[in-house]
């Protein structure tokens, strides 16, 4: 997978624009938004925190797996499972992550084996055979789905939090992972996996860390979801267009970087939630031009696009100090 | 005092091709050991097995007391050996310094007061410290190849596996790498120096191992291999009939 450079791209973002963000996001439903649009951020956090789990792997590692819809489903059904034995929310999402952590290591054991498009393959085969296994598991209802039983009330605004604390939690871990060591050979192995492991670097077991790391966010957005929806069957959760929208998310915002994904993530929220109401026919040819676009014109997705907007203002802001 | 690294009968075969047929050799530490051939003699092949990129199919590989053999790439470098490419792999979306920081890291797992401390420090030591902060995608085939040798320095190696560190470059630019070969070996590393370019390799090698067909044909001092028959055979050619023609041209170094 090609990466955009760098992550902190110079020019884009002051330091202080994420936390005002953050701020203007907590205060939000003190302003009486409508249920509507608290639902559409709800799942625009869920989105975002997926895309940023897989660009963990695939954006700083450079494995390009499609099977991101086993950990998004095994976390959505571990969460419903857990809730309805009668766990603490938080808890049935770390249970969640823990799940899906452990399946990642299942399957990138055998898989990371493989190398570039082998192991995109194999992803694939993983996510169908995953996916057929639980359309007949009788314990979780097979096809027919599993719905959470509600002992509570519904309040909106407690799902809204939690998905919104699950997304502040992948952009830190994402960042934090980029500065350490470990990030420096998740890039080192995306640039060149063999001169990598000439330095020291074990390629394998930093591939299992990062897929266990992306794998456990991607188990606690799945859980955090099924909270939400208190319905889930496998041809939701687990179907392959989701692991396709995951992998497509970070590559429209911009792969390999920080904010990439978060973008690329509220961009398939706003288009998926919307415009799948309002043009039922076309949702999936303006997300199909506008994927086509970026990789045509913009391969570092729209971050790289932003970024390049902000340097030229920054740019042309120097040149009027410099000739007032 | 025992070998820094001994190779014994290493043998690889890539499927009905034999790479390697028995190839015994030691190093002692410290020095510059010159490893040279014809094309196809085994050379990156010999340094492959001895970095753990390949296994080879029978033989030992001790390096300081230890068999290498069955250890990935990363654990040998770990205890301390380290290679260069003969093309340059950098990693083309980090900067020159970030680099050096891979190896820094994730090296030599042991250091040593000697060691450089910084990566800024090595850059400086390879004469690319003024491109500590560009992307590695941008350098030069010349500084690729030091990019190379600061990347394997970083990780703090006893011994260093150089491959044809100087192929395609210029005159000035292999006298600048050969200097540099000479100041790493005065600060305590060994190296093994695989080199197409015979007199770059002569003039810094205090012992040269000369390989053809896979097999090891003659080790010594510069002067004594150069001077070897059958060394002159592989490289020249073999005077077919004795009444003073010209010897026929069988290899070219």
């Amino acid at each position: 997978m090609k990466a955009a450079g760098k992550s902190g791209v110079s020019g884009f973002a002051p330091a202080a624009m994420p936390y005002l963000l953050l701020a203007v996001l907590i205060v939000l439903p003190f302003f009486g938004p409508g249920p509507n649009t608290v639902r559409l951020l709800f799942v625009t956090f869920v989105w975002v925190t997926v895309s940023i789990a897989w660009n963990i792997l695939g954006g700083f590692g450079g494995q390009v797996s499609f099977g991101f819809a086993v950990f998004y489903g095994l976390g959505a059904y571990t969460a419903a499972l857990a809730v309805n034995s009668g766990l603490h929310t938080v808890l049935a999402l770390l249970l969640a992550a823990g799940v899906a952590a452990l399946a990642s290591l299942a399957i990138g054991l055998p898989t990371f084996r493989l190398r570039g498009p082998y192991f995109a393959i194999a992803t694939i085969g993983v996510s169908e055979a995953v996916r057929v296994v639980m359309t007949n598991v009788s314990m979780t209802g097979g096809a027919s789905g599993y719905r959470i039983l509600e002992t509570r009330p519904f309040h909106q605004l407690d799902h809204f939090y939690i998905a919104l604390g699950l997304a502040v939690l992948a952009v830190a871990a994402s960042a934090g992972i980029r500065r350490s060591s470990f990030g420096l050979a998740l890039i080192a192995i995306r640039e060149n996996e063999d001169a990598a492991s000439d330095l020291g670097v074990n390629a394998f077991r930093a591939k299992l860390l990062a897929h266990a790391c992306a794998a456990a966010l991607t188990g606690a957005a799945g859980g955090v979801y099924a909270q939400y929806a208190a319905f889930i069957h496998p041809q939701g959760v687990f179907a392959f267009s989701i692991g396709v929208a995951i992998l497509l998310m970070p590559i429209i915002g911009g792969v390999g970087t920080i904010w990439g994904p978060v973008i690329g993530g509220v961009v398939y929220g706003l288009i998926h939630e919307e415009l799948v109401a309002s043009f039922p026919q076309l949702h999936l040819l303006i997300y199909g031009s506008l994927l086509i676009l970026i990789v045509l014109f913009e391969p570092a997705g729209l971050f790289g696009l932003l970024d390049r907007w902000f340097r030229v203002l920054a740019g042309a802001r120097r040149i009027r100090a410099a000739n007032p | 005092m025992p070998p820094i690294l001994s190779l014994d009968r290493v043998t690889k075969n890539f499927a009905g091709l034999i790479a390697l047929k028995g190839v015994s050799f030691e190093l002692q530490q410290g020095g510059i050991y010159g490893l040279i051939g014809p094309n196809g003699a085994g050379k990156t092949t010999l340094l492959s097995i001895i970095a753990g990129s390949i296994q080879p199919t029978s033989g030992a590989v001790i390096f300081e007391g230890r068999n290498l053999i069955g250890i990935k790439s990363f654990g040998v470098v770990r205890a301390g050996v380290v290679r260069t490419h003969q093309v340059p792999k950098p990693f083309r979306a980090l900067s020159v310094l970030e680099n050096v920081e891979v190896g820094m890291r994730f090296g030599h797992s042991q250091s040593s007061a000697s060691d450089p401390q910084s990566g800024a420090q090595i850059l400086e030591w390879v004469g690319i410290a003024h491109l500590a902060h560009a992307s590695a995608a941008t350098l030069s085939v010349g500084d690729q190849k030091r990019l190379e040798l600061a990347r394997a320095l970083a990780a703090r190696p006893t011994l260093l596996l150089c491959d044809e560190v100087c192929s395609g470059l210029t005159e000035s630019e292999t006298a600048c790498i050969l200097s540099l070969l000479c100041r790493i070996e005065k600060s305590g590393t060994t190296i093994l120096y695989v080199e197409h370019n015979l007199r770059a390799v002569m003039s810094v090698s205090h012992h040269v191992i000369v390989m053809n067909y896979g097999q090891k044909l003659a080790e010594g001092s510069p002067q004594i291999v150069q001077n070897d028959p059958a060394v002159i055979e592989a490289y020249i050619g073999r005077t077919t009939n004795t009444d003073g023609r010209e010897p026929r041209t069988k290899s070219v170094a």
